[in-house]
């Protein structure tokens, strides 16, 4: 084997060699790198085209929240911008995130969906208050906030009801508060 | 420590504070379906099977058999919405447009404010067995 590979690579290096030497007579150092400098900038540039922007027009646009101070930018905290209405326990505390559930919980996808303020910019973004479930209560950072909760009787409009519909497991774990989009007023 | 009681730990949930409600009367249809319909009925309409009914590829279809225009507006997630008639009407009629496909009858006219008024306050006694029977008149009507 050993044998018959031999003259393979002979050829390979030969002809790796050959186009080594042959772009070193036509490049200069100072030319390969400024089309290094050139790939960089370039590829810095891309994001900003229109293509990339298409790429995002179908995702939510989601305030930052780095321009936050204290607890209404802190997704731990029940006095979080997205936690405006939430009754249940934080994800973000849970193993997972203020959008995304801890793992081995699966997000219902049945939900109370209303609006918060952001602080920051003063826009009304629609929230989607989604149980994450398949696990038992996950007991820490627990939040009840009930601005505008209505009795049972308008159960679109109250927030004790468990809201694992959907999921394979009715068991509740703990809430996200994912950004939709902006409430823009027509 | 007290340990929560199952009804208030695991709940969730919001409740639209007050500005959500400012917000969704005087929001578009679109506005109008995202805060009142789409956290059960979903943003494509699909709903969830066995929990929730799906309003893309049927919402339409009701409207092929009598008593089914009012179905609609009598239903109570649609009755009792808080939404005041003109944002009701509009987020039914834009329902329809998203959700009812070629299911919508050409000759259909779009809801009014009036006639949500109307229908929205002869609530169903027994929504479950009104929708059987429309679903029974579609079949026959094949």
């Amino acid at each position: 084997m050993i044998d018959g590979r031999a003259p393979d690579r002979g050829w390979i290096d030969r002809l790796v060699e050959e186009a080594s030497r042959q772009l070193a007579r036509r490049t200069s150092r100072r030319n390969v790198l400024a089309r290094i400098g050139m790939a960089l900038a370039g590829g810095s540039v891309l994001p900003l085209l229109p293509v990339a922007r298409a790429a995002d027009d179908g995702r939510p646009s989601v305030p930052d929240d780095a321009q936050l101070s204290g607890e209404v930018g802190d997704p731990k905290s029940c006095n979080y911008w997205r936690h405006c209405a939430i009754d249940g326990f934080l994800c973000s505390c849970c193993g997972g995130s203020q959008s995304a559930c801890p793992p081995g919980t699966e997000m219902s996808p049945v939900t109370w969906i209303g609006t918060c303020r952001h602080p920051g910019d003063g826009k009304d973004y629609i929230i989607s208050y989604n149980d994450c479930c398949g696990q038992s209560l996950c007991l820490r950072c627990r939040c009840t906030r009930t601005e505008g909760e209505k009795p049972v009787y308008l159960t679109w409009r109250n927030n004790d009801l468990l809201w694992c519909f959907g999921t394979s497991s009715r068991a509740v774990h703990c809430s996200v508060a994912v950004v939709l989009g902006v409430a823009t007023k027509s | 420590m007290s340990r929560p009681s199952r009804r208030a730990g695991g709940a969730l949930l919001v409740a639209a504070g007050l500005g959500a409600a400012t917000a969704a009367r005087a929001g578009s249809p679109a506005l109008d379906y995202a805060l009142n319909c789409q956290g059960c009925h979903r943003a494509d309409g699909t709903g969830t099977p066995g929990s929730v009914p799906a309003l893309a590829g049927s919402v339409g279809r009701f409207l092929q058999v009598p008593g089914g225009r009012e179905f609609l507006v009598r239903v109570p997630g649609v009755a009792q919405a808080a939404l005041d008639d003109a944002a009701l009407a509009g987020v039914l009629n834009w329902v329809l447009e998203q959700f009812g496909g070629d299911d919508v009858p050409k000759d259909f006219a779009p809801y009014t404010a009036a006639e949500v008024g109307r229908l929205r306050h002869q609530p169903f006694t027994n929504v479950q067995r009104a929708r059987a029977e429309l679903l029974g008149a579609l079949e026959r009507a094949k």
